[in-house]
């Protein structure tokens, strides 16, 4: 398997896009990030970050249909690719086996 | 620029920070989050490579626009390309179709026809007739050559044209066009055998090859007739041959066209004639071996001829074997000074030049017309420049403009071709189609298009992208005098290309005509020929006795040579005092009793052959030039010899031009003779009678000629088939000269339109100063008249030299008279005026106010 490179913020975004499903655009994984993990981003580091997925063929986009909303500028929508899907997997697996590895007891435990 | 999606996401969570913030910290905020995008991936990209299918599409977009916004001088422009190379076109694909005549045989480059040159002292002549015993010896003396074969187009020189026999089968007779070939004819030649090989197909005494046609018209299918038998009727022979052999029927590119060939070992066995090396009267043809040089052998065979003929060395007589080409020698079947030359390769290189004169004119039209409309576009470019486009961009836009035009042109005059194509054929008497599937053809388009696109667009890119913006966005742009004078000097050319193009049409149609009408010194009209074959031979006179009986007919007669174009000449006549170092060549002929009245001969002196003097069978008629040319004192009674017949010259008759009129008057030496074994009976009808007299001869050839198929030919059509060539050039010079002088119109007419626009506000100015519309016509037409002029000075001797170099190729010819050119002259100059015309008497006509009030 080819070696995933993915940051962690990267992951995030991607794992928003999976489950934002088709209605993942700029605004929506922006609001979606701030809900779900509490920080506050900047548009344009998430519209960064799209881009470099994008660049890397994890995600894919198109643009949607205008609507007299935002001025009359569309949105562009972005899905995750089966490349993207892979490579979370990948991700989930390896930090799973990683998991499972840890002998009892030596991890602290999760309120310390 | 920001990109579309982004600047959406920015005013979404604008509207969202107004709701949670307030409007003061949402416009911080969304300015903040704006420099925040300030990162390369989200702006629009600047350069050219992505959007360069929108950019073509935007040029076409502009193209069609312009092209609806001025429709009649879109129409002028683009229907002038069109025509041009439709034009083109069609020249371009009936010089391929020559070009490929008799080039389509696999051995082409071995393959010889041998032509023979004489030399009487400071004479030299030479023509394709060769001894039938030739091609034999050739292949056994010399190792050069592979294969030969004798030809015979004619059986006999006095009988010219093609040859017809007839085939009998059950109750079908037909007349068939065909001749002689030696057994090598066929491994020679890449005619396609359907049945036999190429080395038994004529290898049977009583063999014969037929084509496809003939196969089934006989026996239904090529299977049925291989191998069947038929009968052959020939001259006086008839009969039994069997078919040994089937070819497919002659694909339009060969130059002779046959539907069967008899053995030619058996033909010249049954003739002691042709046995005799002085017999010259057929063809040869020869396939050297590969690599063999032509010029090497011609070296070898110089004195071959001169031995068996047994001429002396050191005689002032000499003849040598020549070798053309056999793919040359539909081209360059003239012969000067003894090699072939020229000959209908002239014409297909005057045909050439016209195709690309044509052109020129054309892609000088649209380059004419695309910069004087320009004009209108300075704004455009103004625009365009203002915006940003530099001179690169704008070359770049109005060649790709041009070559849409062009394309869209080129795809329409394919269409036009298509649909001219079927016309054009039955003109030239060809078979051409559009051969769209050809790579090359398809090649040749495209290069057209690259050609046509670069020469007609180059001129008003460069100028249009050299506007300066500011002057163009005022709409000041004026043509500098020296484009001005360019745009001048490209009309002086067309003018000049086209008046050159007419003085040539008519000098070509005024000669055709000359010749057709020509008073050739016999009356042609209604005069129907047959050959005399089978048992007319010997029933001759009782033929002759009966038609005249028949109505409708007037006389009947005949004549050993075919009468307008009699093919053997030469120094066959003796006499006393007669000067052995110039030779005189005599026509010879023999005719019966009442050809001189049939033929519409007048006697001058002495008298016509008659039956009341039975010492007539061994008199001469003369013609009044032989008379002369033999110089005796008192012609008439004075004893003459022709071949081994010797007499008195009873008569002296007017001259008439028994040959074409490429040929200059020969003296004709007419005996009398009715038991010939060949020649032509010669029919002339009564006068509105033609069809009585047909069906009346029909009825008393099927009496007198059981077996053979009645087949005539009026005089008048094979005289006039004789300048078929010229009659063809005649009609296709006219045409293209008119498409010519018309697209030249155009360029005119597109040019005083334009000068028009430009010359508005001048000629409002003219009028409120009291000038008058008839002033102003004539101030604007002088400028384009004096082009007019200009252009008839430069055409006038080019065609000059054209035109006498074409009549050069005929005995008999026009003058080149002066009225000729200044009628060329002043027919372009009328066009020119009418085309200005409207246009001038519109600007004359013009109310001042209107033209006066912009300002």
């Amino acid at each position: 398997m080819r070696k995933t490179q993915l940051g962690e913020f990267e992951e995030i975004v991607l794992l928003i896009v999976a489950t934002l499903g088709d209605n993942a655009y700029g605004v929506s994984i922006n609001e979606a990030i701030e809900l779900q993990t509490g920080r506050d981003l900047s548009i344009s580091a998430i519209h960064a970050t799209l881009h470099r997925l994008q660049k890397k063929g994890y995600v894919k986009s198109y643009m949607g249909g205008a609507s007299a909303e935002r001025g009359g500028r569309r949105k562009r929508f972005f899905i995750i690719t089966p490349l993207g899907s892979r490579v979370l997997h990948a991700i989930r697996e390896l930090r799973e086996q990683l998991w499972n590895q840890v002998p009892n007891g030596l991890l602290h435990s999760k309120t310390t | 620029m920001l990109v579309e999606e982004m600047q959406g996401d920015l005013l979404e969570l604008y509207e969202k920070w107004t709701r949670r913030f307030g409007v003061t910290r949402a416009k911080f905020l969304y300015v903040l989050h704006a420099l925040k995008f300030l990162r390369p991936y989200a702006f629009k990209s600047l350069s050219a490579k992505q959007n360069s299918q929108i950019m073509i599409k935007n040029y076409i977009t502009f193209v069609f626009r312009r092209l609806m916004r001025n429709k009649t001088f879109s129409a002028i422009n683009i229907s002038g390309l069109v025509l041009g190379l439709a034009c083109s076109l069609i020249i371009y694909l009936w010089v391929q179709d020559e070009l490929r005549v008799d080039n389509f045989h696999s051995k082409g480059d071995q393959l010889y026809r041998v032509y023979v040159r004489r030399y009487f002292g400071d004479q030299i002549n030479a023509n394709y007739n060769s001894p039938a015993l030739l091609p034999e010896t050739l292949k056994e003396d010399f190792p050069e050559v592979e294969n030969a074969s004798g030809y015979a187009k004619v059986l006999r020189l006095s009988q010219q044209g093609d040859t017809y026999e007839s085939f009998l089968l059950g109750d079908k007779a037909y007349k068939m066009r065909g001749s002689r070939a030696g057994k090598d004819f066929f491994s020679m030649f890449s005619y396609p055998l359907l049945a036999g090989t190429p080395s038994t197909a004529l290898n049977e005494p009583n063999g014969i090859a037929i084509s496809r046609k003939m196969a089934v018209l006989f026996f239904g299918s090529v299977e049925n007739a291989f191998g069947s038998t038929l009968k052959f009727s020939s001259e006086s022979m008839s009969r039994d041959v069997s078919v040994t052999a089937v070819f497919e029927d002659l694909p339009p590119s060969a130059s002779d066209q046959f539907d069967y060939l008899a053995n030619w070992e058996h033909w010249v066995e049954n003739d002691d004639f042709k046995k005799y090396w002085g017999h010259f009267g057929t063809y040869t043809y020869v396939q050297l071996k590969p690599g063999t040089d032509p010029a090497q052998l011609e070296k070898k065979l110089i004195g071959y001829l001169d031995e068996r003929l047994d001429i002396q060395k050191g005689s002032n007589v000499r003849v040598e074997l020549g070798l053309q080409r056999f793919g040359d020698q539909y081209l360059y079947g003239n012969f000067e000074n003894g090699r072939p030359t020229g000959g209908r390769i002239d014409y297909v290189n005057s045909m050439a030049i016209a195709a690309v004169v044509i052109m020129v004119i054309a892609c000088v039209n649209f380059m004419n017309l695309s910069a004087a409309i320009s004009l209108k576009r300075a704004r455009e470019v103004g625009v365009r420049k203002v915006a940003g486009a530099n001179r690169v961009t704008l070359i770049i836009q109005f060649m790709s403009e041009t070559f849409i035009l062009a394309a869209f042109a080129i795809v329409v005059s394919l269409i036009a071709a298509y649909i001219a194509l079927p016309a054009f054929n039955l003109l030239t008497e060809k078979q051409i189609t559009l051969p769209l599937r050809d790579l090359s053809f398809i090649g040749n388009v495209v290069l057209t298009l690259i050609v046509v696109g670069i020469v007609a667009g180059t001129y008003p890119a460069l100028l249009l992208s050299t506007f300066r913006p500011v002057k163009a966005l005022k709409g000041k742009v004026i043509f500098s005098s020296r484009t001005a004078g360019f745009g001048k000097s490209m009309v002086v050319f067309q003018f000049a290309l086209s008046i050159l193009l007419i003085i040539v049409t008519m000098v070509v149609g005024f000669q055709t005509a000359y010749i057709k009408n020509k008073d050739i010194g016999y009356n042609r009209e209604s005069v129907i020929y047959i050959r005399l074959e089978g048992a007319l031979i010997k029933n001759y006179k009782a033929f002759k006795r009966e038609a005249m009986r028949l109505p409708g007919i007037a006389y009947v007669d005949r004549s050993s040579q075919t009468p307008h174009t009699m093919g053997l000449s030469g120094p066959f006549v003796n006499w006393e005092g007669k000067n052995p170092d110039h030779a005189v060549n005599f026509i010879p002929t023999s005719v019966g009793y009442d050809f001189v009245e049939l033929f519409g001969l007048k006697v001058i002196e002495g008298r016509d052959f008659s039956d009341e003097f039975p010492a007539d069978t061994t008199g001469f008629l003369v013609t009044e030039s032989g008379v002369k040319e033999m110089g005796l004192d008192a012609p008439l009674g004075a004893v003459i010899s022709v071949f081994e017949k010797k007499g008195p010259i009873i008569g002296i008759v007017n001259d008439f031009n028994a040959q074409s009129l490429h040929h200059s008057l020969t003296p004709i030496v007419m005996d009398f003779k009715e038991s010939l074994n060949f020649g032509t009976i010669l029919v002339r009808t009564k006068p509105g009678q033609t069809e009585e007299g047909i069906n009346s001869l029909r009825k008393a050839y099927s009496i007198y000629n059981p077996g053979y198929a009645f087949s005539y030919s009026f005089l008048d059509d094979a005289f006039q088939r004789l300048y078929r060539s010229e009659q063809i050039i005649s009609k296709l010079s006219s045409v293209f000269g008119s498409i010519s002088i018309f697209i030249s119109c155009l360029g005119l007419l597109g040019l005083a339109v334009y000068a028009a626009e430009q010359r508005t506000k001048e000629m409002g100015i003219r009028k409120v100063l009291g000038a008058t519309t008839t002033q102003i016509f004539v101030l604007f037409s002088r400028g384009f008249v004096k082009l007019i002029f200009v252009a008839i000075l430069i055409a006038v001797p080019l065609a000059w030299v054209a035109s006498d170099a074409w009549l050069q190729r005929f005995a008999y010819r026009i003058d080149l008279a002066w009225w000729i050119f200044a009628l060329g002259g002043a027919f372009a100059l009328l066009l020119a005026l009418v085309t200005i015309g409207s246009t001038a008497v519109r600007t004359g006509a013009r109310n001042p106010v209107e033209t006066l009030r912009t300002e």
